[in-house]
């Protein structure tokens, strides 16, 4: 009688990572490095440079345009504007990064199913993905944030708040792919212009969250949302730690303990219910056959 | 070895009149074929997003958004109402500016990569014709997002206008957004031939030319930039003569008077169209030589 071959799969430990976590590392770090490959390497190295100056600068450009309409621009002032529209840069490309990740590979390269012959989990792949695109967004950050400086932008007298901007960028970042994570599993269902909805998510957290305008500008019901989304905090929090000025309003009158417990609270929400939401919706999209699908949007 | 003689019959002469008639196009017949075609690449633009609803919304959305942004801006900073008015129409502008983006630029690219590249030059249609017929059906559906923008923005906001020469404000809105989309006919020449950069490069002309363009604040103070991009980018004159025409408040931060600014926009129309004529047969050859027509991008 012929003995049943069994085998065992050796278990590789990935750093102090053992078990599950130390697969959803591996495929984290190969799905970070294939987005560099995709994001970072269009072009050659100067072009990317230039792009990823000119555009954030233009952008900047665009906002101290129409802060000196009326008068003379007036430098102490610019901070609240720049830092929030160098951070929104960021929570752009991590909302959009798992969703077009996974429309990238169901459509374009059509990779999505080879994926998922592989051990690996599309959530990982996903948060790879957007993790990178959220760095590359990081680096036209900086870049605003250096010419709001050299503009005259008012910062702390102390030096940078670090402690503080590593808090706050850690756990702004963490709930904002999040976000993405979950809309990426929404997205993954549509039919039509499934690109375009982290955009439209993008464009309405832009106007809510007090980017560029104190959140007592926007009408009560509005407002009521900006407050309660954690990135209008993510935000608030990083002008904390850079600049010398109190934001306006609301923004400035919460603590800034309390400021990192909502923000605390509000990432841990969103990833306790993200990865489920994603899962939920990769298996209804497998089920229904829409990871095969090409709608040619 | 005696020569063969072939007999050549001659086909028949109905056969060749036929062929001839065929081929050798009039010039009447000529311009009704190319009418024709301009009708038949324009229809979808306008119909066919009338039936896509989720279109409409995205192309309404996104300037909408863009432009609550940059009034609660304004409010904010308390800045003059006028502004708030020229803001409107400024997204109003841009709706047509992201067309010629996305949908004239990068739209043989697009077409190259979904396939449909090769009937159009497999066609007895020149490329000309179906670029016109992309930028008239482009201006037509997005002249009705931008009535919507307007209308959205007037009614949230409050605006109010002060046109006093509805014909000369109806001329720049033509002129500025035949020059737009005649630049963009040029620029899908360009964006065919580049590779993977072209989507950054779209969005280069994105943010950038807003600024260059002074959309959203007066060109004068970009200075000298602000007098080149006049000169070479007709979301610059447009938008400055559109603030001067329909915001009488704010004539005094126009650059150039209106009509020298129209006829920088008829120079830019004429330019063009006569460069992506030229561009388009360029690139058409090129690209046939090359074999880089209808090879994907990625």
């Amino acid at each position: 009688m012929q003995t049943p071959l069994v085998i065992e799969r050796a278990p590789r430990p990935f750093g102090p990572l053992r078990g599950v976590a130390a697969d959803a590392a591996r495929s984290l770090i190969a799905a970070a490095r294939l987005a560099w490959a995709i994001e970072g390497n269009w072009a050659e190295p100067f072009y990317l440079a230039v792009y990823l100056i000119v555009r954030p600068l233009a952008f900047l450009g665009l906002f101290l345009a129409v802060l000196s309409i009326g008068g003379r621009l007036d430098p102490s002032s610019i901070g609240f504007v720049v830092v929030g529209q160098a951070i929104f840069q960021i929570v752009g490309a991590a909302l959009q990064g798992p969703t077009h990740a996974l429309l990238d590979d169901r459509e374009r390269y059509r990779t999505i199913r080879y994926i998922f012959a592989t051990p690996s989990s599309l959530l990982p792949v996903s948060i790879g993905r957007a993790l990178v695109k959220a760095a590359i967004s990081a680096i036209s950050a900086s870049i605003v944030i250096t010419a709001g400086a050299l503009l005259g932008m008012p910062l702390r007298a102390t030096g940078i708040d670090l402690p503080l901007l590593i808090c706050v960028l850690t756990l702004g970042l963490l709930s904002v792919v999040g976000l993405g994570v979950a809309l990426g599993a929404i997205c993954v269902q549509l039919r039509n212009d499934a690109w375009g909805y982290p955009q439209a998510v993008a464009g309405s957290v832009f106007l809510l969250c007090g980017a560029i305008f104190p959140l007592d500008v926007l009408p009560e019901p509005l407002r009521v949302i900006g407050t309660a989304l954690p990135i209008t905090w993510w935000i608030e929090g990083v002008r904390r730690a850079l600049l010398s000025t109190v934001s306006p309003g609301a923004l400035g009158a919460l603590s800034t303990p309390s400021l990192l417990l909502v923000l605390a609270v509000g990432t841990l929400v969103i990833w306790v219910a993200a990865p489920r939401l994603f899962t939920a919706g990769i298996d209804r999209a497998r089920d229904k056959g829409y990871l095969d699908r090409n709608t040619a949007s | 070895m005696s020569a063969r003689t072939v007999a050549v019959v001659p086909p028949p002469a109905d056969l060749l009149a036929r062929i001839r008639a065929e081929t050798e196009w009039s010039l009447a017949h000529r311009l009704r074929h190319a009418t024709q075609s301009v009708v038949a690449r324009a229809y979808p633009r306008v119909f066919g997003m009338l039936r896509e609803p989720s279109w409409l919304f995205f192309d309404l959305v996104f300037p909408i958004l863009g432009m609550s942004a940059l009034i609660f801006l304004l409010r904010s900073r308390g800045a003059d109402e006028a502004w708030i008015s020229a803001t409107i129409l400024a997204s109003a502008l841009l709706t047509f500016w992201t067309s010629v983006i996305w949908m004239m630029a990068g739209q043989f690219r697009w077409e190259r990569d979904s396939g449909n590249l090769t009937l159009y030059i497999t066609a007895p249609v020149g490329l000309g014709s179906i670029t016109l017929g992309m930028a008239i059906g482009g201006a037509l559906g997005m002249a009705i997002r931008a009535a919507v923008v307007v209308l959205t923005g007037t009614l949230f906001f409050g605006a109010t206008y002060g046109v006093h020469e509805p014909l000369l404000l109806a001329l720049t809105i033509l002129l500025g957004v035949a020059a737009m989309y005649a630049l963009g006919a040029c620029l899908a020449a360009f964006f065919l031939i580049s590779g993977r950069q072209a989507e950054h490069l779209g969005d280069l002309l994105n943010e950038p030319m807003q600024l260059l363009g002074g959309l959203f604040a007066p060109i004068r103070s970009l200075g000298i930039i602000g007098i080149a991009a006049i000169g070479i980018l007709p979301l610059a004159p447009a938008a400055d003569a559109l603030r001067q025409i329909a915001v009488p408040q704010l004539a005094a931060s126009g650059l150039l008077p209106v009509p020298i600014e129209l006829s920088i926009l008829t120079a830019m129309l004429v330019i063009f169209s006569v460069g992506s004529h030229f561009a388009l047969a360029y690139i058409e050859r090129a690209g046939r030589a090359g074999g880089r027509l209808l090879t994907r991008a990625d």
